[in-house]
């Protein structure tokens, strides 16, 4: 039932924080910027538009996709809500927004290459390389979290041990390499600058997206905003909040807590998608995979301290 | 350079149009890339998507309006147009510019050397992604632009051309504006240059799309992709035009080894900090007198039957202008070599063996100029052919429908 209201709830964040995302990448780079809700405007006017489907594309794969990519990315970060404010959450459901989070990737490759267009199974092909170089380290960093919150595999569990521990696993010896390869992951996964390969429009044209116009862009952009929603809101929730070690705000009741953990999982978007899209160039394939074998590296490293006792 | 190909048929082997709307690309061009994964196996080039038919046209047209007509040709170097058909004209008129006109002609050159630098640098950013430092490249830009305005009344078509000389003069709180612009030109141009040894920066451009010296004298390149690869040619030294004979000391060539998009690169901004250089000598040294003959529209329109080849360092090399007047207001001929067209020989040889992500750098190192660059291509859809059409044909078209 919850989980039903939050629907509405992670559209609107998830969009607002996309809004904040431009307006800050606009002010760095001395722009105007559009105003905050501009992603619902183009939300809005995409849904309005015609539905096309390419000749050479198999229709019900090309639009199928789209629904499913929002839904499930919509499900993830409902899932990470839900547990939040209802205090409680099932065991395994992070490894259910883990997959939800690879689905809607994994589903947005499909569609591209369904399209039909050479770009699009360019795009595939990029994305691919890109899964396998962050996908790992990032589930490894969340193991690690889950280890040191006593092998607890539900998320409300893992916040909740580190608020009883009082720690925040960031600043944490063993952890905080562990937060760092989540970090770094992050941008490859929502995939921006310097990590856009598979959709860099200078180079493929927005790859797996080329085709994709209307109605289902707007799906596709939607999901997109909503899996850089919850992975800024997982690792905020995983790796800093403790509530006690924030006594000012652990003073009120919980809505001001959610409310913390909303601004810090803005803040952690602005530092992990923002930053990084304003500051590099786009890399090349081979560039990034070769970075991303120095986070596996770094993400074994972590596992080994911390089952050492770090 | 498009003959077909023989290929033995690869089921990874992907044959990727890159254009003629691609976002990588401001103008229209036709690349057909063949890739193995994002190794790129072959590239042919199709132009012709914005040809204007321009050359013809001049040939309809008077004397003056095809100083109009020419100045059209180019969006970013409209100046180089002009100056180079006004000097053509001049020449068959055996008529000589007052100094300060020639120094003013040289200022304007410059100026918009500066800004079509500016621009490439910028785009060059956005296609590694980069688009904080190509806004802030732009930014720059558009001091100069802004500058253009105020001195010629134009930003982009100047219009500062007349055959005998130039419109606007330069008065002396002009070339105070001028000297200020020149000093945010170099300061930008310490900053862009830093910005661009910026680590991510070049691991996208070094060794990407490499032309050896020997291969550039071979494919005979021109102007700044020529000099990268290390060939000392400018048309300023090599035969000065407008006022650059007296202004030969005060700048010197910029000449690169690297040889790559690095270099092709970092020869462009060296050449902003040259161009400073030769707009102060400009500014310090602007002799006074006359800016253009007196001379009535009518008189300038009569020009003797005759032929003249000239040529300037546009920013991006060498263009070249042939005509022929017909002794009656008119041209008989006229023909444009622009520096683009001499460049696209080199891109094949730039992208054989890259990656595919080098293709927008590849193609933006060599700053194309595409509308300069075209001819008319017919495309038979239905019968799955395509010719390009010579001069011939359309001449015949011409006698069939007028």
């Amino acid at each position: 039932m919850t989980l039903a209201v939050m629907f509405p709830g992670v559209f609107v964040l998830s969009l607002l924080y996309s809004g904040f995302d431009r307006k800050l990448h606009a002010r760095m780079q001395r722009r105007v910027g559009p105003p905050l809700i501009q992603p619902f405007y183009d939300f809005v006017k995409l849904m309005n538009k015609e539905r096309i489907i390419p000749a050479a594309a198999s229709p019900s794969v090309f639009v199928t996709v789209t629904a499913l990519a929002a839904a499930s990315s919509m499900l993830g970060a409902s899932v990470l809500m839900t547990n939040l404010v209802m205090e409680a959450s099932f065991v395994g459901d992070i490894m259910l927004v883990m997959y939800l989070v690879l689905m809607t990737a994994a589903l947005t490759m499909i569609g591209g290459s369904s399209s039909g267009n050479p770009y699009g199974a360019i795009g595939f092909s990029r994305r691919v390389g890109m899964l396998l170089g962050y996908e790992v380290p990032m589930l490894i960093s969340l193991l690690i979290v889950s280890y040191r919150s006593g092998l607890t595999l539900s998320f409300y569990d893992m916040v909740a041990a580190q608020s009883i521990a009082d720690v925040v696993l960031a600043f944490s010896p063993g952890a905080a390499l562990a937060s760092l390869v989540f970090a770094l992951c992050i941008p490859a996964a929502a995939g921006v600058v310097p990590f856009d390969i598979p959709e860099a429009k200078t180079e493929v044209a927005y790859g797996y997206l080329i085709e994709y116009g209307g109605p289902y862009l707007g799906l596709l952009k939607l999901a997109k905003e909503v899996t850089n929603f919850t992975l800024s809101l997982l690792f905020f929730t995983l790796f800093i909040y403790a509530p006690q070690s924030f006594p000012v705000v652990s003073a009120y009741n919980e809505w001001v807590n959610l409310l913390f953990i909303l601004v810090g999982a803005l803040a952690v978007y602005m530092v992990t998608i923002t930053l990084p899209r304003t500051l590099f160039a786009r890399m090349k394939l081979g560039q990034a995979l070769r970075f991303y074998v120095w986070v596996w590296a770094l993400s074994l490293v972590s596992a080994g301290l911390v089952m050492v006792g770090y | 350079m498009s003959e077909p190909k023989e290929i033995e048929f690869e089921y990874s082997r992907l044959v990727v149009p890159f254009g003629p709307i691609h976002p990588a690309l401001k103008e229209p061009v036709h690349f057909k890339v063949t890739v193995r994964g994002e190794e790129i196996l072959d590239v042919d080039l199709v132009l012709g998507h914005a040809h204007r038919g321009i050359e013809l046209l001049a040939q309809e047209r008077n004397i003056l309006q095809n100083l109009y007509l020419t100045e059209r040709i180019c969006g970013i170097c409209s100046h180089t147009h002009t100056t180079c058909y006004a000097q053509a004209i001049e020449e068959v008129k055996g008529i000589q510019i007052p100094e300060r006109a020639a120094y003013l002609r040289a200022l304007i050159f410059e100026l918009e050397r500066v800004h079509s630098h500016l621009l490439l640098l910028g785009v060059m950013a956005y296609e590694i992604g980069y688009d904080t430092l190509f806004m802030q490249i732009w930014n720059m830009r558009e001091a100069v632009l802004d500058l253009f305005e105020e001195v010629t009344g134009n930003r982009v078509h100047h219009s500062m051309n007349v055959i005998g000389g130039v419109r606007w003069d330069l008065t002396p709180v002009m070339a105070l504006r001028v000297s200020r612009v020149a000093d945010g030109v170099e300061d930008a141009q310490r900053r862009i240059r830093t910005a661009f040894m910026d680590r991510t920066v070049k691991k996208r451009l070094v060794g990407v799309g490499v032309m050896s010296r020997a291969d550039a004298r071979a494919s005979c390149l021109v102007g700044p992709t020529a000099r990268a690869s290390g060939l000392t040619m400018d048309v300023r030294k090599d035969d000065p035009y407008a006022a650059y004979s007296e202004l030969k000391d005060d700048y010197s060539v910029v000449v690169s080894d690297g040889m790559d998009a690095m270099a092709r690169v970092d020869v462009r901004v060296r050449e902003l900090a040259e161009s400073v250089n030769i707009i102060r000598a400009i500014l310090g040294r602007l002799p006074p007198g006359e800016i253009r003959l007196k001379e009535s529209p009518m008189r300038a329109v009569k020009v003797p039957e005759g032929e003249a080849v000239s040529r300037v360092e546009a920013p991006r090399g060498e263009l070249i202008y042939y005509l022929r007047t017909d002794g009656n207001e008119g041209l008989r001929r006229l023909k444009v070599r622009t520096p683009s067209q001499a460049n696209f020989a080199g891109i094949r040889q730039m992208m054989v063996g890259g990656e595919l992500a080098d293709v927008p750098v590849i193609l933006a190192s060599i700053d194309p100029c595409m509308s300069c660059t075209n001819r008319l291509t017919v495309v038979d859809e239905g019968a799955g052919r395509q010719m390009n059409v010579g001069l011939d044909e359309l001449r015949r078209r011409r006698a069939s429908t007028s």
